[in-house]
């Protein structure tokens, strides 16, 4: 098994533009533009760097252009390093992987949308602008917060000319937040997106509204396969002389992979039996419907399996 | 054959086609599985039996009948959907698609990998009818519409 499994989506940068203050606005396709993975309105990708990092960040375009992923990425000098690569290392036609798409700024049909953002927060919301504007509706107002010159002009400057969008330069003056969303009303959902002061703002301007009316766009991890009341255990690999901690839900099948050991797997569900690995000592926790009783006793799928005790010692 | 689909590389949506050019010990030719491409979620597995894969469209019916899933021809991600043809049947015998001679080696098992693609809850519901895996034995065009025959 020479070959690695392919875990993201292959895509090619076709455009970066300048697009305001320290901001570089990409446009990745597949490499034939065959359509790519939908998403929903404000989602977000998963963007694999070159030296094995990712950073995650938002679609702004809408997702009825299935043949394109639009991100805006503003350098952060304080940042960790993912920023300044894509501002520096990658260039048109360079290769990204990236993740499906997650999440997204929910935009119900027959509804008034308040979108709050700041800074570069305000990309998911160009993709549900789009959204909206493709299905023909128009009620929405996007109140962007700013420091200076504002981020993706050539996006925001046409919302505001038709009367969608709301600037603020935060060196003149800082908007209310309680104000601009008002008391809650039927039928009106509001968001926000953009730095951590904004969005705690936002969460104290709405403490009167319905949990159901309001949107807070956080990044979301992707979701644990995994039983979320798994406990954290030490896995030995018996042969090979490794031990790791594996922490609370994580697959003792990805666990066994990053210590560079292969153990084929096919469906990661439990249920074809292709990831069957001996267990020498302690008590694990089946979670498959594949082996029978017997089996059990000294056998685990690794894709699904965890342990019941501090310490699982398997025969690899 | 009610519909034929492929898609380059993994995760990318399948799209519906008229036709497919099946070569034969290869794949389908433009397939994220043909031999030589290797662009699969599973390429890293070598499988004879990936060359081609079938889906039965009234597992598609049954979805939506006893579990209210909508489950597109295009989502299940097998290449070819066929009506009245019990694939079950077919493991370990060889079969005409259309002008094409297929064996069937396996059936195929559902996976993880389906649920986060299509953000549907289907794994259990597609355990024992997620299709045939076959090997190509002799190439040639199928199109919707052609006749699955016994060999």
């Amino acid at each position: 098994m020479g070959r690695k499994a392919i875990t993201s989506i292959e895509t090619v940068v076709r455009r970066i533009e300048q697009a305001g203050p320290g901001i570089k606005h990409l446009t990745l396709e597949d490499p034939d533009e065959w359509e790519l993975p939908p998403a929903r309105p404000g989602a977000h990708i998963d963007v694999h760097l070159p030296g094995g990092l990712w950073r995650t960040y938002s679609l702004c375009n809408g997702p009825q252009v299935n043949t394109r992923y639009e991100i805006a990425v503003k350098r952060e000098a304080a940042g960790r390093g993912g920023s300044a690569i894509l501002h520096d290392n990658v260039e048109v036609g360079h290769t990204l992987g990236v993740s499906l798409p997650r999440g997204g700024i929910p935009v119900p049909s027959g509804t008034r949308h308040i979108f709050v953002a700041g800074g570069i927060g305000v990309t998911p919301f160009f993709s549900a602008a789009s959204a909206l504007l493709h299905r023909g509706e128009r009620d929405f107002m996007l109140h962007a917060v700013f420091r200076g010159e504002p981020p993706l002009a050539e996006l925001l400057i046409p919302l505001r000319d038709q009367g969608l969008a709301t600037l603020y330069d935060s060196t003149t003056s800082r908007p209310d937040i309680r104000t601009i969303i008002g008391p809650p009303a039927p039928g009106t959902r509001a968001s926000c997106c953009g730095p951590a002061g904004m969005l705690e703002a936002f969460d104290n301007a709405s403490r009167d509204w319905p949990e159901a009316q309001l949107h807070i766009e956080r990044f979301v991890p992707p979701p644990l396969a995994i039983d979320p009341q798994a406990k954290p255990y030490t896995l030995v690999l018996s042969r090979s002389g490794i031990t790791v901690s594996v922490p609370a839900g994580r697959s003792m099948l990805d666990a066994i992979a990053e210590c560079g050991v292969e153990v084929p797997t096919s469906c990661g569900g439990g249920i074809c039996g292709a990831c069957k690995v001996g267990v020498l000592e302690g008590k694990p926790l089946h979670h498959d419907r594949f082996l029978t009783p017997d089996e059990r006793e000294h056998s685990v799928l690794a894709c699904v399996a965890g342990c019941a005790g501090g310490r699982l010692v398997l025969d690899l | 054959m009610r519909h034929l689909h492929l898609a380059p590389r993994a995760f990318l949506p399948m799209r519906e086609v008229a036709e497919l050019t099946l070569v034969a010990g290869i794949g389908v030719e433009g397939d994220r599985y043909m031999l030589g491409r290797e662009a699969g979620y599973y390429s890293h597995l070598p499988e004879e039996g990936r060359q081609i894969t079938l889906f039965e469209i009234e597992t598609l019916w049954a979805l939506k009948r006893d579990h209210g899933i909508e489950l597109a021809a295009a989502e299940h991600r097998r290449n070819v959907t066929v009506e009245g043809v019990p694939l079950t049947h077919l493991v370990a015998r060889r079969f005409w698609l259309g002008e094409t001679l297929l064996e069937a080696t396996r059936l195929s098992i559902p996976c993880r990998h389906i649920e986060e693609v299509t953000g549907k809850t289907i794994f259990d519901a597609l355990i024992n009818r997620s299709g045939l895996n076959c090997k190509i034995l002799q190439g040639g065009i199928v199109r919707t519409g052609d006749p699955v025959n016994p060999a």
